[in-house]
């Protein structure tokens, strides 16, 4: 018997299953093509995001740019970088466009650099609350 | 052939793999449609969410068959007057293409009629490409047992295929 086994399993490796039915096919491409555009947006809007907050590093520099000239040489040096735990709230979860569920979750930090100038007795303080929101995807059943 | 890590389109992997993962979900449903809908939820979940997950994604999608095939199960239990009906169809249903050689053929016809633990090694091995070493894992069951299941099905299959070769 086992010398046969081989061409046993060669033979049922010859024989063709049957091909899932059109609908299927098609059933796939909508939760799948749904699913990637839903990525998309998800990306669009943490690129969003990124924009304003190279907008607001810009407009930071332009104030020291402006305090600058308006002081004279104030030399402030780095006194501390500091970044705080994050706060992370779990929020109710979410129905997507393609039907699928996902967990919102928001994660909220402040992050405090702190300049001074000892000479002159300046100290500049940068607080700055920072909030990031992220979709989890839920697996259902 | 089998590699789904890569960022290839899902419509050519199905196109390759479609037909063995539907026959996969055959074995563990009572009907086409039933295989069709579980073959539909394990591959989307599939592909959205594991494939990108280290390890064989041959044993990947046959976990998310084999649940989604379960799941099926639970549900459809208690609908009993509708297992009467599907039962009839797994009586009748081919699995395969038809084939010209007869003693394809009859082969085709007989991987259903065999003991649902030995025709689970069989499909799993020849159309899930696992080892019996992740046959075990799915099945829950030790290697050499998976291994001396799938040489009963083979002693079963030759017998079947003999009685019909003198029929």
């Amino acid at each position: 018997m086992n010398d046969e086994l081989p061409d046993f399993e060669a033979e049922l490796r010859a024989l063709r299953p049957k091909a899932p039915r059109g609908h299927v096919t098609a059933a796939i491409a909508r939760e799948l093509d749904a699913h990637a555009a839903s990525k998309a947006k998800r990306g669009r809007i943490i690129a969003w995001a990124s924009g304003l907050a190279s907008a607001a590093a810009v407009m930071l520099g332009v104030f020291f740019v402006a305090q600058r000239d308006e002081l004279g040489p104030i030399r402030y040096e780095l006194v501390s970088a500091e970044q705080a735990p994050a706060n992370l709230d779990l929020l109710a979860p979410v129905e997507l466009a393609d039907g699928s569920y996902a967990r919102p979750v928001r994660l909220r930090w402040n992050n405090t650099t702190h300049w001074a100038d000892v000479k002159k007795g300046t100290h500049l303080i940068d607080y700055r609350p920072a909030e990031q929101l992220a979709l989890i995807p839920l697996e259902t059943y | 052939m089998f590699d789904a890590h890569s960022d290839q389109d899902w419509k050519a992997w199905f196109a390759d793999n479609g037909a063995r993962l539907r026959l996969i979900a055959r074995q563990w449903t009572r009907s086409d449609a039933d295989a069709d809908d579980v073959l539909q939820e394990a591959f989307v979940r599939f592909w959205k969410h594991q494939r990108h997950l280290p390890g064989n994604p041959n044993a990947l999608i046959v976990t998310s068959i084999r649940r989604s095939a379960m799941d099926l199960h639970r549900r459809t239990d208690r609908r009993t007057v509708r297992e009467k009906a599907v039962a009839a169809d797994a009586d009748t249903a081919m699995w395969f293409e038809p084939e010209a050689d007869p003693r394809l053929q009859s082969l085709a016809q007989s991987l259903p009629l065999l003991p649902e633990e030995q025709r689970e090694v069989v499909v799993l091995k020849i159309w899930g490409d696992l080892t019996f070493d992740e046959i075990g894992e799915q099945m829950k069951i030790s290697p050499n047992t998976a291994a001396s299941r799938w040489r009963y099905a083979m002693e079963a299959l030759k017998k079947f295929i003999n009685a019909r070769t003198h029929e």
